[in-house]
């Protein structure tokens, strides 16, 4: 509607000078950063505060542990599944040793991306999943938070549309602080196109204050941290 | 979207004779406050991350123009689409056309103010277009016909029994009133509206000017849904909304999500830079981001003012104003409720008749300013607005002529010796135990609610004069 160069021209009128040629500079304020001390312990908090947002999560070492893990958390529910081949739905590639271990476990995994052909077909796909499985790029220890990034071979319905989410994400990828998280993003250059950073299961307060769980989003959540 | 058509004082009347309006506002209100407390105390010095916080937002203000020229140079380059709104007429018409062009009927909504603020569900429901509300709270005042009553939780004002109530004719069935029932109600219903909407609205907390970002957060996920399933997105956002680069997004996100929950990053926080790239999956193929004026530029010419634009909406102002939690987010009238809402409601509107009585609705105790992540000095901003009201004569006839006569008397000291004697004996019909009570309009203003001491039978004027002769 209005174009550009005039509403721009306009503020500058109002704020009394001509627009800057250059990105203006200013003093930050330094603040006060969550730090930890050791790998360990970045692990052990990430799961705390992974958990005490209402989320499951283990710490694995080996392929044993995670099967051991997914078993434990869904073995059960897999044999209650109607449709059991279209149960569990998952990014492209996911980290090796889910990889190994969803094969150890012979549980299918529909492959997102190349399952159907229109976006209307896959999110129905994905609405009737009862698992999405993704790995994630960074953590975050302080807050509980997984950073996954778009990617041509992932997709972002897998962590929205089915009840619950998986995700594994190896112990290196985990920060102390969300300042540490964005100082690697903004190295990235151009940024994805989607970077979603998410906190435990979809909540509401909105009735009388009262706290219920996965309104819309994943009802469960999951994560497996592996110790690389 | 309706407006209340009562007057002031009846709205007012109304909220504090709704006994489960005040008890729910001082309950949702406790509750974020203290959930705040305990969410800023572990951060280590708030007071630091306060100041980097009002020192990120008044730089990008005072360069707002550089800022807003980088963020549309930076959405244009990646095949965006901008559109810049100076009314809430032209937004209208912008969202308007967009929906034409692309045939859409259902259009889905995540939160966003200024859509509220500019009444834009309305015009495209009168193009035939269904739009739906996904946040939960907006899907209830939705279906009410009812403005917000709190920026964070806008159906704070509703009980579980009139949700159900009005869940039950889109159900078809009788729902009980516990709170899980009626958020699976709300999860399976909106599935399918998420799986058909072709066109997604959203709003936005903040816009990264360097890259061309969008960053929305939510706690239900419904943002995500609206800005990942349709096939194209509207983001609508005030034009001061703007952060220079990803590196300041740290210290607002934590002020927001502290300020606003208590919660340390919301649930889902999305850093947004559509459109999807041609190889990916999923994600809206057409992106639209329309920029609000409003007045705005006003406010930012007004260096009194200017600091009102520093604000977040992360609503920690309204859950500690003794005002907002005796009488809710209606009695304001506006789009935007509680301290903040009462400083930028008149400058927005350009319009003191309809809004002037906004920065009374303030008991001026500093509450406000103390609360705001941004440091914004609200209740300065409060006192400098009425002054601004009073200097511009919109104040009533009768407060001027009572001024009037206050300045008579004081500026002639013999006749208000004179009237002091006078009131003292006057004054008998309307004192009741020492104090005036009752008594005829403007004084019955005053009384209704609290007493005047009586005007005592020798002045201090009288004593004085006795004291020094
Ligand atoms: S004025 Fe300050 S406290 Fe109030 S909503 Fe805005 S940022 Fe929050």
């Amino acid at each position: 509607m209005t174009n550009t160069n005039e509403f721009i021209n306009q503020l500058a009128s109002k704020l009394g000078r001509a627009t800057p040629t250059e990105t203006p500079n200013y003093v930050a304020s330094n603040v006060p950063q969550y730090r930890l001390s050791n790998p360990k312990e970045r692990a052990s908090i990430f799961l705390d505060n992974w958990q005490a947002l209402g989320g499951k999560g283990a710490i694995v070492e080996s392929l044993e542990d995670t099967v051991q893990c997914l078993r434990g958390w869904f073995g059960d529910l897999l044999a209650a599944w109607p449709n059991k081949p279209q149960a569990i739905i998952a990014w492209d590639l996911l980290p090796t040793v889910a990889e190994y271990a969803f094969k150890a476990l012979e549980w299918p995994l529909v492959r997102y991306t190349q399952a159907a052909q229109t976006a209307v077909d896959r999110y129905s796909l994905a609405a009737l999943a009862e698992l999405g499985v993704t790995g994630a790029d960074r953590g975050i220890a302080l807050s509980g938070t997984l950073v996954i990034n778009s990617h041509p071979q992932r997709g972002r319905a897998i962590s929205l549309l089915p009840p619950r989410h998986l995700t594994f994400i190896e112990a290196s990828k985990l920060r102390d602080n969300l300042f540490e998280v964005l100082e690697e993003l903004a190295s990235l250059g151009i940024p994805p196109s989607a970077i979603e950073m998410i906190s435990g299961p979809s909540r509401t307060s909105d009735i009388e204050m009262d706290l219920s769980i996965g309104v819309h989003g994943p009802i469960e959540v999951y994560v497996v941290v592996i110790d690389d | 979207m309706t407006m209340y058509n009562p007057t002031i004082d009846q709205r007012v009347d109304e909220a504090l004779a709704n006994d489960f309006l005040r008890l729910a506002t001082r309950r949702a209100t406790d509750r974020l406050r203290n959930n705040k407390y305990k969410a800023t105390a572990e951060l280590g010095d708030w007071e630091k991350w306060r100041q980097a916080g009002e020192t990120i937002r008044t730089h990008v203000v005072a360069n707002l123009d550089f800022y807003l020229q980088q963020l549309i140079g930076q959405i244009e380059k990646q095949g965006g689409h901008v559109h810049l709104a100076k009314t809430p007429a032209d937004a209208i018409a912008i969202v308007r056309k967009i929906v034409a062009d692309n045939n859409s009927k259902n259009v889905i909504k995540s939160k966003s103010m200024i859509s509220e603020e500019i009444h834009l569900n309305h015009a495209l429901e009168e193009d035939g277009s269904t739009v739906i509300e996904t946040d939960l709270g907006e899907y209830i005042i939705q279906i009410a016909g009812e403005p917000p009553s709190h920026i964070i939780v806008p159906a704070m004002h509703k009980t579980r029994q009139q949700v159900a109530d009005l869940f039950e004719p889109i159900a078809g069935h009788v729902l009980s009133s516990d709170t899980p029932t009626l958020t699976r109600f709300v999860r399976l219903q909106m599935r399918e509206r998420f799986l058909q909407g072709d066109i997604g609205i959203t709003g936005c907390n903040f816009a990264v000017a360097n890259t061309g970002s969008i960053v929305m957060v939510t706690n239900e996920g419904n943002g995500r849904m609206v800005s990942t399933l349709p096939r194209v997105q509207i983001t609508l956002m005030g034009m001061e909304r703007i952060v220079p680069s990803f590196r300041e997004l740290d210290v607002m996100l934590n002020l927001l999500a502290r300020s606003a929950t208590g919660q340390r990053l919301s649930s889902y926080t999305s850093i947004l830079t559509p459109p999807k790239r041609a190889s990916e999956a999923d994600g809206p193929e057409e992106f639209h981001l329309v920029i609000l004026d409003h007045n705005r530029s006003e406010i930012l010419g007004d260096q009194t003012f200017r600091p009102a634009l520093n604000c977040i909406r992360c609503g920690a102002c309204f859950n500690v104003c003794p005002v907002y939690r005796q009488i809710g987010g209606h009695a304001y009238g506006s789009v935007y409720a509680g301290p903040i809402g009462s400083v930028i409601t008149p400058l927005l509107e350009k319009d003191w008749k309809t809004w002037g009585h906004l920065p009374y609705f303030s008991s001026l105790c500093g509450a406000c300013s103390e609360a705001c992540p941004v440091r914004i000095p609200l209740h300065d901003l409060l006192v400098k607005l009425r002054a601004r009201k009073t200097l511009s004569g919109h104040t009533p006839q009768i407060e001027q002529q009572i001024f009037k006569t206050y300045r008579y008397f004081f500026t002639h000291e013999k006749i208000l010796r004179r009237a002091l004697r006078l009131g003292s004996r006057l004054q008998w019909p309307l004192v009741r135990n020492g104090r005036i009570s009752g008594g005829p309009p403007p004084l019955s203003n005053w009384t209704k609610s609290r007493t005047l001491p009586k005007v005592a039978t020798k002045s201090f004027m009288q004593m004085w004069s006795e004291l020094n002769p």
